[in-house]
């Protein structure tokens, strides 16, 4: 529990038009431990998705550093950063992001895929997630024939099916009822307490709860943190 | 991997049907069209390259200064054979052969008529033409030996064997068939059915040891060690030791593999020829497919947004660019692949069709797996081609951004999709232009007078018995009332088969080697062929016997030979001495496109292959034409009688252009097709982004009209930009078209307006469709969807 799996420091990011420039991240500082579950907290347009996407390495920064898993990944190309985002990083969106065209288990196969796992190895690791999530019933339907909770449920899936280090949750309940909701913290803390470290954006105090500590943030950097357990 | 993408890329067609429709319709014409030419290009380009020795193996041409220019031409004197053989080593064999010759076979009680050449013996050792029965070096030998083609035999012998056989020709020899041959492909410039020995002409009296007479295409073949660079500059001056009339006349040789696709000559040098069609057409094919494929990229791109968020996933999930470009090109080669088993069916059933416009030949091997091959590299050219652009575009974009919804599309001023909607445009407006013009043209010329009279008049060969009973034939053809007038010549009045530059009259400059057409008429050719007389009279034996040495001349001769009083002046010609008679208008005996060159037509005491009838008005044609072969049947029992009207060989002097034409209408038909295809898919998509922005503005008050054209406004602004593009360069490719022809049209400002008009209307149409569709719509459904 005492290794940093994420230490940034000094992370700005900016967006720029033809009239304004926005700092989105303002000199941001943080550190999260492996197999912690962090949570962050703020107003709209605080700058925690973009916190969220840079960790993610979807995004890079305009400035300061980042370590993840003990190497510095800022200034990392987009084909390094896809590498070790395929590898080591799962995520889970408000709106599911699943797949149209693609069937609960083609969406779940897929970063298996992208990592090059053999088709049989594939069928192995997809059934076990499922069954694990409880949707194997629902393996051939498609994502509009499943409920939001269920879809939200094989994107978990999907994000977990590789077994990242890190998973990075927006949001994960905002499209979601209460008890859906409730089933989707319940099952990221159990990926939690089985060793995946997890960093969720949130607006929910509730959902914010199921976490071990809150970094809320306004205006680019963090202003607080709670520590909860 | 590659299972998955297929799998998302066919359940993406299944889904957007119409879509995929427009796509794959659009691709399958394209390659449809395209392969079409292809197969017929590929046609054109193998013509007599497929003999063992075609690199080695060149035909005889000669070049000769006049007035200031060089001529080139590839009929030489018949001794010339003889010369070349003597005088270089480098040569190993040369043959000659003559004009096609129609001959009348007879076996049995079975007559017919076929065509074909008197050839030296070597004729089948120098070209790849196989030979069923017999064998190359000796099937030629002897002077009364025949090779015919399979399907002569078939026609002569039925299925006996013809080897030994024996037929008479032209009821004159008897001939043994020594040799059978498959029959001749059609990518040869030779067409023949049977092969004669050379050695059979001189037993005739046919061959002659004159250096004047250029009649006879004499061809070479060089030792494989010899190279052209080295004979060529002694073959130069051949003339020069046996000439005595043109010692400075050059002789060259010429690359048979050349000669159908470079054959033309302007002032001594190669000046393009079919391969300039070939060229054009080349040209047109790479735009159809490339039209086709901006179809695909067109729609593709504008479904991205539908596609982006897959795309922000796969990235997100750990796609990289590269594992992306692939699956868009994977997408895009299925649907080429689709397409292409589609534009097989429509070639399957279209070729034949084509190959009629073309006039050629052409057939598919399937069996030819270079057929396939290339088959598949077409697929794998467009579906890379078509998918390139939008694999390139859909793989570039940000998950971040697709995923958060902060993507949108850019309406910037010039975009690629907007760049290739123009392109489209101006390749179909060009080619509009183009059939318009080629058409007017071809208009044109029909329409210039010919200055005789084509109407009811027909014509038929001198042979058998027909010269001999040429007075008896006549005079009953006009004693029964069938024909109103009758005469013989010495080529159908379509076809100029003899000129001269050796032709001298009073005054004439003696460097002065202007080519004279030389005709031959025995008498009332005016009348029969409907000349008009401007000066003097026709030539008329009845009444002048004298008139067996008479002339005509045409205005452009009385012009050239700058005569002020033509009549009575002596004209030298083949060692007589004519004296002209008349002076007739004008008229067209070769090219419609050509100006008419000088002429003179000489009396009964020149030679003789055509007997031209002016048929009698008073009885149907047919009735005519009964009454006629008894008469021929009469007096020349062992032919057929075989003849033709002069309006339908005429007519034949403009099937070039009209198949130019045809085919520029075609392929700018296809093109604005294909086009309106894609256009109709963009509007249908574009009118699907705005329907929120329809709807509000319905909401407030906008009408039907104002928002369809709202709509069309964007889309016709493509067109005319199009159109700007497109037009200066469809004046610039058909004003340097038409300067082939000395006879032509000027290019008018009405082409392009209507042009520019047509493709408006016919975009707005595809546009306007869509855009009334969207307008009408209620907007309650629409801004219900938010």
């Amino acid at each position: 529990m005492n290794n940093n799996m994420i230490k940034i420091t000094d992370l700005e990011k900016y967006y720029r038009t033809e009239e304004v420039e926005t700092i989105a991240l303002n000199k941001l500082s943080i550190e999260v431990k492996e197999g912690e579950f962090v949570a962050v907290m703020g107003p709209s347009g605080c700058g925690k998705s973009t916190l969220l996407n840079i960790l993610g390495l979807l995004d890079d920064a305009d400035g300061g550093s980042f370590v993840f898993n003990g190497i510095e990944v800022a200034g990392y190309n987009e084909r390094k950063r896809a590498d070790l985002r395929k590898r080591n990083i799962g995520f889970v969106f408000q709106s599911f992001n699943l797949i149209d065209e693609l069937t609960v288990f083609e969406n779940v196969e897929l970063p298996l895929i992208y990592n090059n796992v053999k088709a049989a190895d594939r069928k192995k690791r997809v059934e076990e997630v499922l069954d694990n999530l409880k949707i194997m019933h629902r393996r051939n339907h498609y994502p509009q024939q499943l409920s939001g909770g269920q879809q939200q449920r094989v994107a978990v899936a999907r994000a977990v099916v590789n077994s990242p280090k890190l998973i990075l949750a927006d949001e994960p309940t905002g499209n979601l009822d209460s008890s859906n909701g409730n089933e989707v913290m319940q099952l990221l803390t159990e990926l939690n307490e089985k060793g995946t470290t997890i960093v969720m954006v949130t607006h929910s105090e509730h959902d914010a709860r199921y976490s071990h500590r809150i970094i809320r943030m306004l205006d680019g950097h963090s202003v607080t943190e709670n520590i909860l357990i | 991997m590659f299972k998955n993408y297929l799998k998302i890329a066919w359940r993406n067609l299944w889904r957007s049907k119409s879509f995929s429709f427009l796509n794959i319709s659009g691709l399958a014409i394209g390659i449809a069209a395209a392969s079409l030419i292809i197969i017929w290009l590929l046609n054109e380009v193998s013509y007599d390259r497929f003999h063992t020795n075609a690199n080695r193996i060149y035909n005889v041409y000669n070049s000769d200064l006049n007035d200031g220019k060089i001529g080139c031409w590839n009929t030489t004197p018949k001794v010339m054979a003889k010369a070349i053989q003597q005088d270089y080593p480098e040569v190993e064999t040369v043959v000659r052969v003559n004009w096609p010759q129609q001959l009348l076979f007879t076996v049995g009680d079975k007559k017919l008529k076929a065509a074909g050449n008197f050839v030296d013996s070597g004729f089948l050792k120098m070209f790849s033409f196989p030979l069923i029965k017999g064998t190359a070096n000796t099937v030629l030998n002897n002077n009364y030996s025949i090779v015919i083609t399979e399907s002569l035999s078939k026609k002569l012998f039925g299925n006996e064997e013809a080897v030994g056989k024996t037929v008479l020709l032209d009821n004159q020899d008897n001939f043994t068939v020594t040799g059978v041959l498959k029959d001749i492909p059609t990518n040869t410039q030779f067409d023949f059915e049977y092969l004669i020995p050379w050695s059979y002409m001189r037993t005739k009296g046919w061959d002659d040891d004159f250096w004047g007479n250029n009649s006879t295409n004499t061809f070479v073949q060089l030792k494989k060690e010899a190279s052209l660079a080295s004979i060529a500059p002694k073959i130069k001056t051949l003339r020069s030791k046996y000439d005595k009339e043109s010692p400075k006349m050059e002789t060259f040789l010429y690359p048979i593999s050349r000669s159908y696709l470079y054959g033309r000559f302007d002032n001594g040098k190669e000046s393009g020829g079919r391969i300039e069609t070939i060229r054009l057409f080349a040209i047109i094919a790479i735009f159809i497919i490339l039209i086709a494929c901006i179809n695909f990229m067109n729609l593709s791109t504008a479904r991205s947004e539908k596609r982006a968020k897959e795309v922000g996933i796969r990235k997100v999930v750990g796609a990289e660019k590269k594992s992306l470009i692939g699956q868009f090109l994977g997408e895009s080669i299925l649907i080429s692949f689709i397409a292409g088993v589609l534009a097989l069916i429509i070639i399957t059933i279209s070729l034949p069709y084509f190959a009629d416009l073309v006039q050629k030949k052409l057939s598919i091997n399937f069996s030819d797996y270079r057929f396939w091959l290339a088959g598949f590299g077409i697929i794998l050219f467009t579906g890379l081609l078509a998918g390139s652009y939008p694999a390139l575009y859909l793989s570039g974009f940000k998950p971040v951004a697709v995923l958060k919804g902060t993507f949108k599309k850019v309406n910037a001023l010039v975009t690629p999709r907007k760049v290739l909607v123009v392109t489209q445009f101006a390749f179909a407006i060009i080619l509009i232009i183009g059939a318009i013009i080629v058409r007017q043209q071809l208009l044109n010329a029909q329409d210039r007078q010919t200055g005789y009279s084509k109407d009811n008049l027909v014509y038929s060969f001198l042979e058998g018995d027909i010269e001999k009973n040429y007075s008896l034939i006549k005079n009953e053809l006009l004693s029964s009332g069938i024909a109103t007038s009758v005469t013989k010549t010495s080529a159908p009045i379509t076809e100029g088969w003899s000129n001269s530059w050796g032709i001298e009259w009073q005054g004439k400059n003696p460097h002065d080697k202007t080519v004279i057409d030389r005709y031959c008429a025995d008498d009332d050719i005016c009348k029969t062929a409907g000349l008009q007389i401007v000066q003097g009279r026709d030539i008329d034996l009845d009444k002048y016997p004298t008139d067996s040495l008479a002339m005509l001349l045409n205005e452009s001769a009385v012009k050239h030979m700058k005569f002020t009083e033509p009549l009575g002046q002596i004209i030298k010609d083949n060692d007589k001495d004519w004296h002209v008679v008349g002076v007739v208008k004008d008229f067209i005996l070769k090219s419609p496109y050509r100006p008419i060159e000088p002429m003179i037509i000489e009396g009964a005491a020149g030679w003789f292959n055509v007997i031209q009838i002016k048929m009698n008005t008073i009885k149907s044609t047919r009735k005519n034409l009964a009454a006629a072969e008894a008469i021929f049947k009469k007096y020349n029992p062992n032919y057929p009688f075989e003849y033709k009207f002069v309006d339908e060989q005429y007519a034949k002097k403009f099937d070039n252009e009209k198949r130019t034409g045809k085919l520029a209408g075609l392929f700018a038909f296809l093109t604005i097709f294909i086009s309106c295809l894609g256009l109709f898919g963009l509007a249908s998509y574009m009118a699907e982004t705005r329907i929120k922005e329809i709807g509000v503005r319905k909401v407030l008050g906008a009408s039907v009209f104002s928002i369809t054209r709202m709509l069309s406004k964007d889309f016709l602004t493509l067109v005319i930009i199009a159109f700007a593009v497109g037009a200066p360069l469809a004046f610039w490719g058909m004003y340097k078209w038409l300067q082939d022809y000395p006879y032509h049209i000027t290019i008018e400002w009405w082409v392009f307006a209507l042009a520019g008009f047509t493709a408006i209307l016919i975009a707005l149409l595809t546009v306007s469709y869509q855009a009334i569709k969207a307008a009408v719509a209620n907007p309650v459904k629409s801004l219900r969807t938010e």
